[in-house]
């Protein structure tokens, strides 16, 4: 099993600074279009032996694709991105590990469920998709704090 | 004169105690002028995902103190890297950069202030509030017996160790953890004291 400790308090504290912020932005882009991370099946359908390989492609997804097209004009919110960024390439690198030693596979289910959301993403123009992304941090945080206690029951 | 280079701040340094993280450097001076600083960070993100970018921290933007209180933006457990930039007027230096990175994984973790507290027969510890990231480990026993421990992830309240017997002393002994890092300090002294007569004894 892939044992790896996460401080999800501080991620959580970090967007829930700048959630309203994102959202405003967010509502200022004219194509209202369904959830990234949710559309058309929930996280929450993912079985817990594909938890692990679905964290860790939303992970490389969020470090890789979405981060870097946040730059805000707000030097706060800036910086709660660069402290949420270094905290997903923490979690990335360890997860990476996990990966290499086999204890992370990748299911057909959970490569489908990632691949749907890849789509979802490439089918909106960039910085509106990773704006959006980051609206719905608080959907993968949830989904992993769920998981997390689903797992210690 | 007017256009010498301004020498970029020297001695830059981080202490960091307790997950809380001070940036220092030695002032840059310039008679009879007002010389201000400004910090910018840089984490493992940043180096590797985001062209080398860095952020300024606005609260140390052409400030006259010569220490920054980094904490809030070093918030994950990577590397980071530090900078500081003097401003006279219109002149401005270069930026002198923290020597190597910098790792909260390195912060120094003291063991936790304590307060035992035997209010009648009833053990208590009051722990010292070390903010969100701090846990505490508790070891509690009666003398010459097995210690017993007790995680306490919240230190605002009094928290109830045990209900002693008459006569033999309890002692107590408790150390921090911190998760985002995965480390603890070392143990506090031990304290014990005694089962009380209905009357309640603090001891620091």
């Amino acid at each position: 099993r892939c044992r790896v400790s996460m401080s999800m308090t501080e991620i959580r504290l970090g967007f829930t600074a700048i959630k309203a912020s994102i959202v405003s932005i967010q509502a200022r882009d004219p194509i209202k279009t369904l959830s990234i991370l949710s559309h058309p099946q929930s996280l929450h359908k993912v079985k817990s032996s594909d938890r692990c390989c679905i964290t860790h492609h939303l992970f490389n997804f969020y470090v890789d694709k979405v981060f870097k097209h946040c730059k805000t004009e707000d030097s706060y919110i800036n910086r709660k991105i660069s402290s949420i960024a270094n905290s997903f390439l923490s979690m990335k690198k360890k997860l990476r590990q996990c990966h290499e030693q086999n204890k992370c596979m990748c299911g057909e289910e959970s490569t489908e469920k990632f691949k749907q959301i890849l789509a979802n993403y490439e089918g909106l123009n960039v910085t509106s998709a990773a704006i959006k992304s980051l609206g719905e941090l608080d959907i993968l945080l949830d989904w992993m704090e769920k998981s997390q206690r689903a797992e210690h029951v | 004169g007017e256009d010498a280079l301004l020498p970029a701040p020297q001695n830059i340094s981080i202490l960091s105690t307790n997950m809380k993280h001070f940036l220092s450097w030695s002032p840059v001076i310039v008679q009879g002028e007002t010389v201000r600083y400004s910090v910018e960070f840089q984490g493992e993100y940043e180096r590797d995902y985001a062209n080398e970018s860095w952020i300024p921290i606005c609260e140390c933007s052409l400030i006259t103190a010569t220490v920054c209180n980094i904490t809030e933006d070093i918030s994950a457990t990577v590397a980071y890297n530090l900078r500081v930039r003097a401003d006279v007027g219109t002149r401005r230096s270069e930026w002198g950069t923290l020597k190597g990175f910098f790792n909260r994984i390195t912060t120094s973790l003291t063991p936790p202030l304590m307060k035992v507290i035997a209010d009648g027969c009833h053990l208590l510890v009051e722990l010292e509030d070390m903010g969100p990231a701090f846990q505490f480990c508790v070891l509690y026993w009666k003398k010459g017996q097995e210690s017993r421990q007790k995680v306490v992830k919240d230190a605002s309240s009094v928290v109830h160790l045990d209900t002693m017997e008459a006569g033999p002393d309890y002692c107590v002994k408790a150390q921090t953890y911190v998760e985002a890092i995965n480390r603890s300090s070392s143990f506090s002294q031990t304290q014990c004291v005694g089962a009380q007569g209905g009357t309640s004894m603090w001891l620091v």
